[in-house]
């Protein structure tokens, strides 16, 4: 299945201006550097609290996968989403595209892209390179 | 404190257990509705009245059908304890918690804590009722739903891979799994899912979420579970044998969405379960009977291991040998758990612990029940509490 619409909140604002301009933003820790998925609040690393938005370099590896299945009336639609390990060090969800279902292995190298639903903001997804 | 065992008078009991009718799916009835019936079949089965109640906890699932609004629904009048409790699968084993500790200081002496939900709505998909209730439409919250992801099965599809990547788990030994609850099931007249299955029957069935099949998942309910707490003392003259609370812990790991985290491969019962079982003065090798919290055969499997019942990475080969069904080394889920019996999230788990501890699971009883052992798992391995519970008192 295509991916669904979102919207955007006060915290993801920043966050999908970056998607609509192709980019993955990261947050920057200012006080140790660490490299935070976009959502956090809290540095994991230092506990610092202030970030700077960093665009991720766009690489990852596949850490784990499933494919969904769901039901319509013409019967099962499969697709694919993993949990994907940035280069940087974060993860995020993210569906797999252009891929057979049955082909993706954990480990595999991917690369982030984005797509948006009608009437929704761009969200990242993941091709295998 | 330097002691954490209560004056003997004061010792948290578990007096009352109602369980709501889940053998077939019942439809066009509320949570507060299922609520009441399990809270006043819970008293009964004590031998108290609505009067005797001073505690109310309860814990709402997905529907958020349950909360404070339950003291009216139940005429309860000048309590001295009333809270809603969240933290998902773990919430049953909470509230117990919260209850015991109220009761062990001298709070209050009878606390009634219930679990209630009504998810099924007749002709509707199970999963995606329930994936639906959990989608938020905006922010980061809402991108695993946008990505194609549909609630705790896919999510717990992801634990589970990980797990197969890392210790070499495979389906079949999850098959494993679901046969041995359902052959528990067949001997629990509270079941739901009483025919027996055969592995190649899991393997056929549908898919949810690769690598989970419809055989690994729970099965969602309709319906509401209540337990009375009261002091030792209290519980003395009423009309059930008492369930002493031993002991409890909760863990709550907080996993870093980041390289390195455990997602997938340790749970909190790592630490909740030695805490639990240090407070009963008891150690692993002690417990007669574990009811897992089972809302996938993956959870039962790294729960088993994280509990130190095998080495990490042997729960799937453990079930494989036999060890979980009736016929088999270890009394895991006697009664189908969430798999065959009912989902009720942590009180399914509980429920049974309380009917084993009492020694009254008739075709499915442990012929030894002194040690009971409750996880409850939530989130998506985010939330865990465990409670160790005996027949006897603290030696």
């Amino acid at each position: 299945m295509p991916v669904g619409p979102i919207h955007r909140d006060l915290p993801s604002t920043a966050f999908f201006d970056g998607t609509a301009r192709g980019e993955l933003l990261l947050r920057r820790c200012t006080a140790c550097g660490h490299l935070c998925e976009p959502s956090t609040m809290t540095c994991p690393s230092c506990t610092g609290r202030t970030f700077d938005a960093t665009p991720a370099a766009g690489g990852g590896r596949v850490v784990s996968w499933t494919v969904v299945h769901t039901r319509n009336g013409a019967g099962t639609v499969r697709t694919p989403v993993a949990l994907v390990e940035l280069d940087e060090g974060p993860w995020l969800e993210g569906q797999l595209v252009d891929v057979e279902p049955d082909r993706i292995s954990t480990a595999m190298g991917v690369r982030v892209d984005f797509e948006r639903a009608e009437g929704g903001e761009a969200i990242p997804v993941f091709r295998i390179v | 404190m330097s002691d954490p065992v209560p004056a003997p008078h004061r010792r948290p009991v578990i007096a009352g257990l109602g369980i709501t009718d889940m053998t077939r799916r019942i439809y066009g009835r509320t949570a507060p509705e299922f609520a009441v019936d399990a809270v006043r079949l819970a008293l009964d089965d004590a031998g108290l009245e609505l009067g005797d109640v001073q505690g109310l906890l309860t814990n709402a699932g997905i529907t958020r059908g349950i909360g404070l609004s339950l003291q009216k629904d139940l005429g309860l009048r000048d309590l001295r304890l009333l809270s809603e409790i969240q933290a998902y699968g773990s919430s049953a084993g909470a509230m117990v918690q919260y209850a015991s500790m109220a009761v062990s200081s001298g709070m209050v002496d009878v606390v009634v804590c219930v679990f209630a939900d009504a998810p099924l709505q007749e002709g509707g998909g199970t999963g995606d009722a329930y994936a639906a209730s959990r989608a938020t439409p905006a922010g980061f919250s809402a991108i695993p739903y946008a990505s194609g992801l549909r609630g705790a099965p896919s999510m717990y599809a992801l634990a589970a891979r990980r797990h197969m990547d890392t210790y070499g788990t495979t389906s079949e030994q999850f098959g494993a799994v679901a046969v041995a609850a359902r052959e528990w099931a067949a001997l629990n007249p509270l079941a739901q899912m009483r025919e027996p299955i055969t592995l190649a029957d899991h393997q056929a069935s549908r898919r949810i979420a690769e690598p989970l099949h419809l055989l690994d998942c729970c099965l969602v309910s309709n319906g509401a579970v209540a337990l009375v707490i009261t002091s030792g003392d209290r519980a003395a003259g009423l009309r059930q044998p008492p369930v002493h609370v031993l002991g409890w812990g909760q863990a709550h790991p907080g996993y870093v969405r980041e390289r390195g985290s455990e997602f997938g491969l340790v749970s909190g019962a790592t630490r909740s379960g030695p805490e639990a079982l240090k407070m009963a003065g008891v150690t692993i090798q002690d417990v007669d009977v574990a009811e897992i919290y089972d809302c996938f055969t993956y959870t039962t499997v790294v729960s088993l291991e994280d509990y130190g019942f095998c080495e990490k990475g042997e729960g799937g080969p453990l079930a494989a040998s036999g060890a979980l069904g009736p016929n088999g080394t270890l009394r895991v889920n006697t009664g189908g758990g969430e798999l065959s019996s009912y989902y009720l999230w942590g009180m399914t788990p509980l429920s049974e612990a309380v009917i084993q501890a009492r020694g009254q699971g008739g075709a499915r009883q442990s012929a030894r029940h002194d040690v009971v052992l409750v996880s409850g798992n939530g989130g998506i391995l985010d939330y865990h509490s465990t409670l160790v519970l005996s027949p006897h008192p603290h030696a």
